[in-house]
């Protein structure tokens, strides 16, 4: 059985890649090293990730409304610049693939002013029934938004990030 | 330095769940499973003498620069964890490792973590070989965790598997 959600959609955002969510480094999220470690890029990713669940109408009143859970299964994260406590981080979101239950996102971090690519995320988010807490079929009105977001996404050139496994590669 | 300690894997950092690192689903949250894992690369980081202190003395950091985390199972709030960590390989600057986080209590898997980390100079702010004795330290645990089986959580690519 579907959910039906009671409560209002926000506006469909179809650009591709996503290019809505913004953040700032907090002081507490710096570590010994002068930079933000790398759990908090975790966690700033995750925020990004929430505003593409959000554009899928899956957000916070999903949960408070005991409706359903989205749960991140796996994660994938490439450092690439440091970022220090107070920078201005722009997230951009692709979606690489999608099925019944499951997403496939593509995050990249870039310095907000200066501009750089400081990490990217890989993630793989799936639905969760609330009352169970088992992945089940997205709501009918999320999966409808889910087609709409991926006919935008879906000729994106796949990102050379994407895909990849991790070893010394050695010359 | 600390005693060397060459089981395999090694098996020697604890923590407890805290009440800040659970989100709005009652778990938990993805970012500070890697928090958790993060003190465990602390933990890993001492056995070579390139913990805290070689920071602190201004000698040189250690970063991360890729890492990889399965979700295997929720953890809430007071959950007692352990965690393991098994050296894969290395090279002169680089050292690729996966920790595998248990409950202390149930015993069952709730997460891996698969890490690349780099010797950085404090000075330049870039790679650098490792420190001589680091580097002995490393050679040391990776000859005693050589005979482990490699964790089929290692190497994974992320995708959506159909059948």
């Amino acid at each position: 059985m579907s959910v039906i959600l009671p409560y209002d959609m926000p506006a469909l955002v179809t650009t591709a890649p996503l290019d809505i969510h913004r953040s700032t480094v907090l002081s507490e999220w710096v570590d010994w090293n002068g930079h933000m470690n790398v759990a908090y890029y975790v966690l700033a990713f995750d925020q990004a990730s929430g505003a593409f669940m959000r554009n899928m109408g899956l957000g916070r009143h999903y949960v408070e409304g005991k409706h359903g859970m989205t749960f991140v299964l796996e994660t994938h994260v490439t450092y690439d610049r440091e970022m220090r406590g107070g920078a201005p981080m722009r997230f951009t979101t692709q979606l690489l693939d999608r099925d019944a239950k499951r997403v496939h996102l593509f995050h990249e971090m870039h310095h907000a002013v200066e501009g750089y690519l400081a990490a990217t995320n890989e993630t793989i988010v799936i639905n969760i029934d609330f009352k169970r807490r088992r992945s089940a079929p997205w709501p009918e009105q999320a999966a409808d938004r889910l087609e709409a977001i991926w006919a935008a996404h879906q000729h994106l050139p796949r990102p050379a990030k994407a895909g990849r496994t991790m070893g010394l590669k050695k010359s | 330095m600390i005693e060397p300690n060459l089981g395999a894997p090694l098996d020697v950092h604890r923590a407890v769940v805290l009440p800040e690192w659970i989100d709005w689903n009652g778990h938990m949250n993805v970012g500070f499973y890697v928090v958790a894992f993060d003190k465990a690369t602390d933990t890993l980081c001492n056995q070579f003498g390139v913990g805290w202190e070689y920071t602190r003395d201004k000698i040189g950091m250690t970063f991360v620069i890729e890492a990889h985390v399965t979700y295997d199972r929720e953890v809430k709030q007071g959950d007692p964890l352990r965690i393991t960590t098994q050296l894969l390989d290395h090279d002169a600057k680089r050292l690729h490792c996966i920790h595998m986080m248990y409950h202390a209590g149930e015993g069952y898997l709730a997460a891996t973590n698969e890490l690349m980390l780099m010797n950085i100079d404090y000075a330049t702010r870039r790679s650098a070989p490792w420190p001589e004795w680091a580097m002995a330290r490393v050679e040391t645990m990776a000859a005693a965790h050589r005979p482990l089986p490699r964790p089929p959580q290692a190497g994974r690519l992320i995708g959506i598997k159909r059948k």
